[in-house]
């Protein structure tokens, strides 16, 4: 791993769950870049380079996408499954990231290939803890089969 | 050999045979003897001749034994020809030995003619006749020539010898001959004795009819005093009587049959109906053929008539039966049939044709027609009828009030079937002109738990088509349709209930789903920014601080708001609140005064259309409606530089409430979210405040007065949400 910083992309409509995961990762000893997307269908623009992220120079391919399940207008599972089936993005990691612990959320996640499934914890600490054990794990420990050296 | 019994009178079992047997036996005997008598007599009187005589009489005598051992045999035929030709052999003989046709022996050819007519026919015998005549011609003739010698001399006493022997040879045969005729004259009588005691005896009518199409009768057997009462002389004083005696309805095709067979002369066989004597009607088979009595060349028809009216009558009388039989096997079937349909079709849509179409199929009816009550219980709605005018009747809404004005009616209001035998007498009746052939017309009430819920009216052309068992059987029917409606509203009403629940069912795991998600999301914020809040006043970063405190209070009031907004909507169905008359313009006013305050500069232009008008309602409930649709038209607003919002009436819908809309110029909706807005907490755009209650709550206050919503939209040009509210 040289110096390029991991890209993480985060779809997340709630604005502040997003800048507490932004904020815990800007902490993260490993190196990493957020870029997040409120909706998904923006999320699905920028990976498919569509409308404004045309460029691929500009908008590089994500290492690592963190998906929340309830987004407006395109469900969180609709962008999961356009992602897996799409030859050249299904080899990103999708770790749905969902206040929802509901076994049927659970279960079609990962019917649909997600690579992990975190339930946002109720509290500083245990936020906290979660975000730096994901950056550990999918950034650290996890090889990336996407990583441009 | 015996004898005896040889040379007795054979019982030859033909009667003619007897008669001839008799005859050729009694002659030859008689020949016997006469033979020796005049052997006798000849002898005293002319002794010059007994040598001749002597000769003649054992011929006659031997010819005469063998004769009668002939008929012992059986040979008549022979035996008679044997003794005609010894007549012709003697007479002759003696007449050319005796000096030819002078000899009085020559008298003999009358003895040989007389007995050729009693033995053989007139034919043989006039061939005979002329063969002694030739014979005699011939004698005559070689004596005129002299060729016969002059050997014998006759006496005046030996000529009447001769003679009086010919003359008892001939008496003999005559009164042989007369004996056998009264013998042959009886047994003929015997025979048509016997005949006729049967004919007329045997318990037909026998008869007989001029071979011409007249068919003139010319016998009648008196069997007929027993068929018909007539006598024999009835029919014989007027040879066509037996033709006015038939039936008037056959008549016709007896008289056709009559001519055909008299040309084709086929047996004649028909069965038809006489008139008796006492004016009944009784039915006959007569058969006849055509017979031609060779021996006379007469032609006639004989015929019999057997009485079959008994067979007649049973076999009308199984007709009957087998016709009863086969109505009620058709009602039974009927019946299964409906009541299959009923227990199997739960569909009213489906159902009720069904059976209307079965009713009026296996009994020919002319018209069934099915009504039910409707929910004002004031008038009975047609809702299933047959043929083409069953059709239209339908598509015109056709209904009858509830009472006495038509025969469904009173039926309904009364609860019991009903009858008219003749329409055109029945006072309570509806005469429809679509339906003009009715004659006979039953209305039966349709009844479950006791409760009449339709009737059933049957009609047919005939009059006086329905009798009282008809009834029993279609009343039995029309219970087992009553039934199969109660049924069948009974599962509709329980899918309906199902479906509800199930609704509900779903409704509440959304719920609790989306509340659990959505209540929680507010506490990961508070949660995860207290956390952040202690680093900033470690770190003493105010701005952070200050800015965290924001989210945390942010997310409190979400929170909170979410919760009174479902409190809100769990409230709204549960409480029996009052519904008053309230026109529609004050319920806006008071709407659009919440939601934009005087104050406000959002620069916002509503237009309120005039005279509205009033509605049944919610007053509250009503302004909340209100509130929220002008409140998502000012949130959804987007870059309209003029944003401008009408509310108004457009029209009425089919159930005549009117439909109301409130159209904003704003950012509009996407046609594939026009359903999901509505539902529970789906939020189009989450950078929006809401708490994504809102429409849920318009649609479930609305539905609950009863109307409808829905949304025309599209992206970019604004949003008309329409909703129709019961008036009164």
């Amino acid at each position: 791993m040289v110096g390029e910083p991991i890209l993480v992309m985060l779809v997340e409509d709630n604005v502040d769950h997003a800048e507490l995961v932004i904020r815990t990762m800007e902490e993260h000893r490993i190196a990493n870049k957020v870029r997040h997307f409120l909706d998904g269908q923006s999320a699905l623009d920028y990976l498919f380079h569509r409308n404004e992220y045309v460029d691929p120079q500009l908008n590089p391919r994500p290492h690592v996408i963190l998906l929340d399940l309830r987004l407006p207008r395109v469900d969180g599972i609709d962008v999961l499954k356009a992602i897996k089936e799409d030859n050249e993005l299904k080899s990103i990691p999708v770790v749905v990231l969902t206040t929802s612990e509901a076994e049927k959320d659970v279960a079609r996640a990962y019917y649909n290939h997600a690579n992990s499934y975190l339930v946002k914890p109720v509290g500083f600490e245990e936020f906290k803890k979660l975000m730096d054990d994901l950056g550990f794990y999918w950034l650290g420990w996890n090889t990336n089969p996407n990583i441009r050296d | 050999m015996n004898f005896g019994k040889l040379l007795s009178l054979p019982d030859l079992k033909n009667s003619d045979a007897r008669v001839t047997a008799r005859l050729i036996y009694f002659t030859s005997v008689g020949l016997i003897a006469l033979s020796l008598v005049f052997f006798l007599v000849i002898s005293l009187v002319a002794p010059n001749l007994t040598g001749r005589v002597t000769v003649m009489a054992l011929m006659t005598v031997l010819v005469s034994f063998g004769n009668i051992v002939l008929v012992n045999y059986g040979n008549l035929r022979l035996a008679g020809t044997l003794l005609i030709t010894l007549a012709w052999v003697v007479v002759t003989i003696g007449s050319i030995t005796a000096g030819g046709i002078s000899a009085p022996i020559a008298i003999g050819y009358m003895i040989v003619v007389l007995l050729g007519g009693v033995l053989s026919s007139n034919r043989v015998n006039l061939y005979l006749t002329f063969l002694c005549i030739g014979t005699g011609i011939l004698i005559a003739y070689a004596e005129t020539n002299g060729l016969i010698p002059q050997a014998v001399q006759y006496t005046p006493s030996a000529r009447v010898a001769i003679y009086s022997f010919f003359l008892l040879a001939a008496l003999l045969l005559q009164s042989i001959t007369a004996g056998n005729m009264r013998g042959l004259t009886a047994n003929i009588r015997k025979s048509e004795e016997k005949y006729r005691s049967l004919l007329e005896n045997i318990p037909i009518t026998t008869y007989i009819n001029s071979p011409d199409e007249n068919a003139y009768t010319e016998y009648v057997s008196p069997q007929v005093k027993k068929l018909l009462g007539y006598v024999q002389d009835d029919f014989l004083r007027d040879p066509l009587f037996w033709i006015k005696i038939i039936h008037p309805e056959d008549r016709e095709r007896v008289l056709a049959e009559n001519i055909r067979t008299a040309q084709t002369h086929e047996p004649f066989n028909m069965e038809y109906r006489l008139i008796t004597k006492d004016g009944r009607s009784i039915w006959v088979k007569d058969e006849a053929i055509f017979l031609r009595d060779e021996s006379n060349q007469s032609e006639y028809w004989l015929g019999v008539w057997t009485d079959i009216t008994s067979r007649k009558v049973a076999e009308e009388e199984q007709a009957d039966l087998i016709s009863v039989m086969t109505k009620r096997t058709i009602q039974l079937q009927t019946g299964a049939d409906v009541s299959r349909a009923a227990s199997s079709i739960l569909d009213l849509d489906k159902l009720l044709p069904t059976v209307a179409e079965l009713i009026r199929n296996h009994f020919d009816y002319y018209y069934v027609g099915i009504f039910l009550v409707d929910a004002s219980k004031q008038w009975a709605i047609l809702r299933a009828a047959t043929g083409e005018m069953g059709r239209q009747m339908i598509a015109a809404g056709h209904k009858l009030e509830i009472g006495e004005s038509s025969m469904i009616g009173w039926c309904i209001l009364h609860g019991q079937a009903r009858i008219a035998l003749d329409a055109g007498e029945e006072a309570v009746r509806f005469r429809n002109p679509l339906l003009p052939l009715t004659r006979s017309e039953i209305a039966l009430p349709l009844t479950a738990r006791g409760e009449v819920i339709g009737a059933m009216t049957i009609q047919s052309e005939l009059s006086s088509a329905f009798s009282r068992a008809d009834i029993t059987v279609l009343q039995a029917m029309a219970d087992q349709v009553g039934n199969a409606i109660q049924n069948a509203r009974l599962f509709t009403e329980r899918a309906g209930l199902i479906k509800e629940l199930e609704g509900r069912n779903t409704e509440l795991e959304r719920f609790t789903y989306t509340v659990s998600h959505d209540l929680k999301s507010p506490l990961v914020t508070i949660r995860g920014f207290l956390g952040f809040l202690r680093d900033s006043a470690r770190t003493g970063n105010m701005e952070r601080f200050d800015r965290d405190m924001h989210r945390i209070a942010n997310a409190v009031d979400k929170m909170q708001a979410l919760l009174n907004d479902l409190l809100e909507l769990s409230r709204v169905g549960r409480l029996n609140t009052l519904h008053e008359d309230i026109p529609f313009g004050k319920i806006i006013q008071e709407a659009v005064e919440l939601v934009i305050p005087p104050s406000d500069e959002t620069r916002v232009k509503i237009i309120v259309q005039q005279d509205l008008p009033v509605v049944h309602g919610d007053h509250l409930r009503l302004v909340e409606v209100m509130q929220n649709l002008i409140s998502n038209a000012v949130k959804f607003m987007g870059n309209q530089a003029e944003p401008r919002i009408e509310i108004g009436q457009h029209g009425f819908d089919q159930d005549g409430k009117p439909v109301f809309f409130v159209r904003d110029n704003g950012i509009g909706i996407e046609p594939q979210y026009h359903e999901r807005i509505f539902g529970l907490f789906n939020r189009l755009d989450p950078t929006i405040n809401g708490t994504g209650i809102g429409l849920t709550l318009v649609k479930r206050i609305i539905e609950l007065h009863g109307g409808r919503i829905w949304v025309e939209s599209r992206l970019g040009a604004g949003a008309t949400f329409y909703f129709t509210l019961p008036s009164n």
